[in-house]
């Protein structure tokens, strides 16, 4: 009784553990697409709004509902504090500490933290496409992750299974 | 001014360097930064060198040359990392900055084929120009400002650069929106092209511009008049540097409408500004019914004169 009690928590686990592969993929995603509806967004308000970067930075933080917001409403909290610091800094900073604790690929990381370093164009309309390569690049990673998620379940599904019969055996 | 808003129009890594200007910031008028050359700063109308140790001092210094870096590390915090927000303030040449602060511009000049100035790049002369809000200082000419009933006269503010038409068009507004005792507060529309009357921010006025008063921020003055009286309904309108054909006529069609207005032109005397192209026949028509000529005495902003209608003073 108490081996297959063992031999069905090794299951579980093993189980679980796939499970748990599977979300952080599927949150991989929902992140990728929610720094996409950042980075248009602020494409919209630098075309349109001509809003400065605080400025924009104080609507995302009212736009995104996720910890993105709070991290740009403290981007926007810390340059009103005018205390010289460069924004791009102040940027680098803030994104860094609320993408960690996100499943994102560095790669994906340092698009959204490495965008402030494609400013700096006087026109808006270029500067909007300059920020665009960014979004391009993220689109494609996310059209990847998506194509590909179905696929990637299944296989660690099956692989997290395989390992909870290969564990109990070893363990028999 | 306050000294902390000296400060705040440099990056963290210059601030060291500007203690001691800071320090006489309500005296600070003008801070010019070109490259290759030492920074050079308008105090009570003295120009000063400052030093790379931030020192003021009338001789010039060696070895505190300006960067070109430097100038654009300047640049870029000014326009809040935001350089693309700036476009069209840049291609005139200047920008303003939180607080109503002027900075001019120069550097090279990219052209379209037509001629017409597209942009800006190697910027390397910033002449930062301190805005001060003076209370008080129409305190003296309100009184001229209002006819017998009680009623705003249009009134045109002359004055050379520099001698504080905008300092004085913003008292005018303030008080006339929060009413004074020749007369009760009227709505007061500010057509702000430049920033330099409210110096909005977000779209609040960072100036005290009085309860009854409505600003548009950022807009040519020409669409902005017409743009105002059709929305806001305005008793008084206002606004600052009157220089195009359209601008005159925005403003006689204002008038017909019903507005009272207060504007201000570039002119050393009502005579001078008699010659402009534009304006011979709105004062011939007698469009204005007060003129305000201000000038510099012994380096203080002064009313020169205040004439009526005719041009006769009063």
């Amino acid at each position: 009784m108490l081996k297959i009690t063992g031999c069905l928590c090794i299951l579980a686990g093993c189980i679980g553990w796939g499970i748990g592969r599977v979300r952080d993929e599927r949150n991989r995603i929902r992140h990728l697409r929610e720094m996409i509806r950042i980075i248009k967004r602020i494409q919209n308000e630098i075309s349109y709004g001509r809003h400065t970067l605080p400025e924009i930075c104080l609507i995302l933080s009212e736009y995104c509902k996720t910890s993105y917001g709070e991290c740009f409403r403290t981007i926007y909290e810390r340059t009103k504090q005018q205390d010289g610091t460069c924004l791009e800094k102040i940027w680098e900073e803030e994104l860094a500490r609320s993408l960690h604790r996100t499943r994102l690929q560095e790669e994906e990381k340092e698009i959204l933290i490495g965008l402030p370093q494609n400013l700096g164009i006087q026109e808006e309309k270029y500067q909007a496409e300059s920020i665009g390569q960014s979004m391009d690049l993220l689109l494609r990673k996310c059209r990847q992750a998506e194509d590909a998620i179905e696929n990637k379940s299944r296989v660690i599904f099956s692989l997290s299974i395989l390992t909870g019969v290969f564990l109990t055996i070893l363990l028999l | 001014m306050r000294r902390e808003e000296v400060l705040h129009m440099f990056p963290q890594s210059m601030r060291s360097k500007w203690e001691k200007v800071a320090d006489q910031a309500d005296r600070l008028q003008e801070i010019r930064l070109r490259v290759n050359v030492p920074t050079t700063v308008l105090i009570d109308n003295r120009e000063l060198f400052v030093d790379a140790e931030g020192e003021l001092s009338d001789r010039q210094p060696e070895d505190s040359a300006n960067r070109a870096e430097e100038l654009e590390a300047v640049l870029r915090h000014l326009c809040q990392y935001s350089v693309y927000a700036f476009a069209d303030e840049i291609r005139q040449g200047f920008l303003t900055i939180q607080g109503g602060h002027r900075v001019g511009l120069a550097g090279q000049v990219i052209l379209e084929e037509d001629n017409r100035i597209r942009n800006l790049k190697y910027i390397r002369y910033l002449n930062i120009r301190i805005a001060h809000e003076i209370r008080g200082v129409s305190d003296d000419v309100l009184p001229h400002l209002y006819g017998r009933n009680g009623q705003v006269l249009n009134t045109l503010l002359i004055s050379p650069p520099g001698c504080g038409k905008t300092t004085m068009l913003r008292d005018i507004i303030r008080h006339l929106s929060n009413g004074t005792a020749y007369g009760r507060g009227v709505n007061v529309s500010v057509v702000d092209e430049r920033s330099e009357i409210a110096g909005s921010y977000l779209g609040v006025a960072q100036n005290d511009v009085g309860i009854r008063t409505d600003v548009l921020d950022g807009c040519p003055k020409q669409e902005g008049m017409m743009m105002l009286i059709r929305a806001m309904a305005p008793q008084v309108l206002a606004v600052d540097e009157l220089g195009s054909e359209g601008d005159i006529k925005a403003l006689q069609m204002a008038s017909c409408c019903g507005c009272k207005l207060v504007a201000t032109i570039h002119g050393s005397s009502l005579e001078e500004v008699r010659t402009k192209k534009y304006m011979c026949n709105v004062i011939a028509d007698g469009l204005f019914e007060r003129y305000l000529v201000l000038t510099r005495r012994k380096g203080r902003c002064a009313v020169e004169g205040i004439y009526d209608g005719e041009g006769t003073r009063c």
